[in-house]
């Protein structure tokens, strides 16, 4: 019997399924390198962040003529040079800024941008062209290439979005572990999951359900028994993403092996009266990301993770007549660490001189050398293999 | 015809089928079978919500953006309960083929709006035409309000040619990848400019927009229109081949048989005839072949309407439908983009699963479910400190079971998991299912709905 066989066999004939990380990646493919340490927190601003309005150009003529009224005036930033100063909501991460944690990527879109949030969404989660439609996500991606598990890539979430599917495998959706983990653990289930003999239907799809079923128990338990050994004492903001970001501290500070985590704050679509939206958004934003990452610090797990936010397009530079703006195109990328490699402003501020045709931003830096970066020098795989093609890389990490 | 026959034929092109209409059917003859179910679905019931909030009103009373705005607010509250309303039909449907034909063609056709005349126009738009004639169907489709915004036709004139449509016309909608060039589809978007509509969805060709000029699309030559192009399309037998396949992987199996698919290429190529298709492939031998038999996992739509068919029940709040949608990762009206959704193995992830295997407690046996407030009203909370930020629901069913006793009174427990279960049952699985054979009828089919078995058909 085979090696291979003989594990599969022993795991399942133990009523014991949850099969370590090692074992799995030496079972499914001897040449994957042993688990890695870094980690990757996505945060995606929804709606659309007003990217201009976050980090400013203070000493732009054309900016203030562009936005009468929603403009924001010097003594409501921040100065981190003497032309840009960011959104004073951002404040709490100033600290970080000055040790030099934190690197901004401006004018990062794409060729042929598309305005619909969804579309764009998918695109930046496919990591495709714009005229392609990709039926997965590059994280996603990335669990089929490390032949990862479930709990390899978490979305703090109820359901788990295109980016975190692969070909064959997916990431797994959490927002509450002990109930993903009492879910499944009804006298019934047990019976089920503990009698279930039939390997060899794995390559038929009831094979696939049993094998689906199993896993998720198994990541389940891995997830509730790992993570409640440590619970966070930090006083997170009480709102969806402070509690989010809690539970992405609790999984890291725990040492979940869990490479990359995804959360989300909406409601940056602000087509009318943009300013108190946006700066109550921008706060939650901060506040968090403040409360987080000192969570970590004090954990000693900062110096292995990297937070990269985006959204999935920027603004219109010209408001409109309601005081908001509309959809945009390009926009900036904030990068946080403890050892990147450029801090502060990566590039140059966008052009407001240079505009498209429909008077928006044209991109420098397309999103795909970010992710392309990240995996090479950060994940340290095959970014080609996992994002179907060659992007140049950056020089952040 | 065999009684396993009939309950395939039915999970099929219906979502499952109940004792007595098992019974009664398969005293019947295959071809007699057949012919009833097209029989029942000639009939065309168009699906409507009420939308009196427009009567009488035209494009001039929605000139300033407040105007507009309230309009898409009210018109986005409609799409979802017009979504709610096809969910109930589809729970209740006269023409059960040609309700699932409609759902078939909404992922391939695939298309969504934000306007509710334009959406309930599309949507019955798909049921007429779900048994009819490919060719009109296509060509009518290029000219459905919802269409032309949804992939830009719209935006598409001769200065500046939109190729969205053209490129997911043969992608997505006929040929498949690569079955064209870059050129055929600058060329063909060309054909389609000046396609605009009304305020009330009505085709509007802008004759000052479209591009009078030849066009060279596959070889050929000529001033064509988008009607021509999609003639010349239809000549590939590549597009016979194209849909036969969709229609094999979504009623036969995911995996593609040749031989099959050269047999329903000779009956639909010669006139595209969606029907006759059909007609064929139901009264195929290998449709009922034991390799097809419970094995294609339901969509998420299959499985909440085959529950329904098994106990019915009703929703006391009906948008928690879409909520048990979203949390399955099928809202109807919503697919995720225009290739659709994703089928097969790609309905089960680890948390669709737990769902899935969770749901006939949560919706029967009144158990708990976790979800988040969304979209919409998510920027609200966040600034709402008291407000409980992650909650713990229960869905609130109304359950007939008396229905179901009625059903299955006569059959014990071992029978109803042949009701119930078409696929092949892990040997350990049914070990357990004998050992509970004692439990009452009612928390025995609880616990057959919740079998990873129970997800196919």
């Amino acid at each position: 019997m085979k090696r291979r066989d003989f594990l599969k066999q022993s795991t399942f004939a133990s009523g014991m399924f949850f099969v370590p990380q090692f074992l799995k990646a030496f079972e499914n493919n001897p040449m994957i390198k042993p688990f890695s340490h870094k980690k990757v927190v996505i945060i995606q601003l929804k709606g659309g962040n007003d990217g201009l309005n976050t980090v400013v150009p203070f000493n732009n003529d054309i900016y203030y003529q562009q936005r009468n009224n929603i403009a924001i005036k010097q003594n409501n930033l921040f100065k981190i040079s003497d032309e840009v100063g960011l959104h004073k909501s951002l404040q709490p991460l100033q600290k970080f800024h000055d040790k030099g944690f934190l690197s901004i990527i401006n004018n990062v879109g794409y060729p042929n941008p598309n305005l619909s949030h969804f579309r764009s969404t998918d695109i930046w989660q496919t990591a495709s062209d714009s005229n392609e439609y990709l039926q997965n996500g590059w994280v996603g991606r990335y669990l089929d290439y490390t032949k990862g598990n479930p709990y390899n890539a978490i979305e703090v979430d109820e359901c788990l979005s295109l980016m975190m599917k692969g070909k064959t495998q997916n990431g797994l959706a959490i927002t509450n572990p002990k109930l993903f983990y009492n879910s499944m653990r009804s006298p019934f289930f047990n019976n089920v999951v503990s009698n279930y003999k039939d390997a060899h239907l794995s390559e038929h799809n009831l094979g696939y359900l049993y094998n689906t079923m199993i896993d998720a128990k198994s990541s389940a338990k891995y997830i509730f028994e790992k993570s409640s050994t440590k619970s966070t004492s930090d006083e997170y903001p009480e709102n969806l993403f402070g509690k989010q970001l809690k539970t992405i501290a609790q999984f890291i500070n725990s040492g979940l092996e869990t490479q990359v985590y995804y959360a989300g704050l909406s409601g940056f679509d602000t087509h009318a009266n943009q300013t108190n939206t946006q700066e109550r958004l921008l706060r939650i934003y901060a506040e968090s990301l403040e409360v987080f990452l000192d969570d970590l610090q004090k954990n000693n797990a900062f110096d292995d993770v990297l937070v990269l936010t985006f959204s999935e397009f920027g603004r219109r530079v010209k408001q409109n007549d309601s005081n908001g703006t509309d959809h945009g195109t390009a926009n900036n990328v904030f990068i946080m660490g403890k050892n990147l490699k450029k801090q502060g402003l990566y590039n140059k501020l966008p052009n407001l001189a240079n505009l498209d045709k429909n008077g928006n931003l044209k991109y420098e830096v397309d999103f795909r050398e970010i992710y392309a970066t990240i995996l090479d020098k950060w994940l340290e795989v095959d970014d080609v293999a996992i994002l179907n093609k060659s992007f140049s890389k950056l020089d952040f990490v | 015809m065999k009684l396993s026959h009939v309950q395939h034929l039915y999970n099929r092109v219906g979502f499952g089928i109940t004792p007595k209409n098992l019974a009664r059917l398969s005293k019947k003859s295959k071809i007699n079978v057949v012919n009833e179910l097209f029989d029942s679905s000639k009939k065309i019931s168009v699906l409507k919500v009420d939308t009196s909030f427009l009567k009488g009103k035209t494009y001039k009373d929605f000139k300033t953006k407040e105007q507009r705005k309230e309009l898409q607010k009210i018109s986005k509250k409609k799409v979802s309960e017009f979504s709610i309303a096809w969910f109930l039909r589809l729970n209740n449907p006269s023409e059960i083929l040609r309700e699932k034909m409609t759902l078939f063609w909404t992922n391939h056709f695939v298309c969504k709006s934000k306007n509710i005349v334009f959406t309930e126009s599309y949507n019955n738009m798909l049921r007429k035409n779900a048994l009819g004639n490919f060719r009109s169907f296509t060509k009518i489709v290029s000219k459905e309000a919802a269409m032309l915004v949804y992939l830009n036709n719209k935006q598409n004139n001769k200065k500046s040619p939109n190729e969205n449509f053209a490129r997911e016309l043969m992608e997505l909608f006929t040929l498949g990848q690569d079955k064209y060039t870059e050129q055929d589809i600058k060329e063909s978007a060309r054909a389609f400019t000046g396609y605009s509509h009304r305020f009330r969805g009505e085709f509007n060709f802008k004759q000052k927009n479209h591009d009078e000029n030849e066009k060279t699309f596959f070889g050929k030559t000529g001033n064509f229109n988008g009607d021509d192009i999609i003639d010349i399309i239809l000549q590939q037998k590549q597009c016979a081949r194209f849909i036969s396949e969709k229609i094999y992987r979504y009623f036969v199996n995911e995996n593609i048989n040749k031989k099959h698919i050269d047999e329903m290429v000779n009956v639909f190529y010669k006139d595209y005839n969606i029907e006759e298709l059909m007609r064929f492939v139901l009264l195929s031998e290998w449709f009922y072949d034991e390799k097809n038999i419970g094995t294609k996992i339901k969509s998420p739509i299959e499985f909440l309407v085959g529950m329904n068919i098994v106990v019915p029940h009703k929703f006391e709040k009906p948008k928690q439908i879409i909520l048990l949608q979203r949390l399955l990762g099928q809202i109807l009206m919503s697919p995720p983009n225009v290739a659709g959704w994703k089928t097969g193995r790609n309905w089960i992830d680890s948390n669709t699963i737990v769902t899935r295997l969770r749901l006939p407690s949560v919706l029967l046996n009144n158990a708990e479910i976790a979800y988040s407030e969304k979209g919409d009203e998510e920027a609200m909370i966040n600034n709402l400190k008291k407000r409980k930020l992650r909650r713990n629901t229960f869905i609130k069913v109304s359950a007939d079971w008396s229905s179901f006793d009625k059903h299955y009174k006569n059959e014990p427990n071992a029978e109803l998991i042949n009701y119930l279960i078409t696929s092949k049952i892990n040997k350990g699985t049914l070990e357990v299912l004998e050992r509970n054979q004692q439990l009452s009828k009612r928390d025995f089919v609880l616990q057959l709905m919740s079998l990873p078995e129970y997800q196919l058909c």
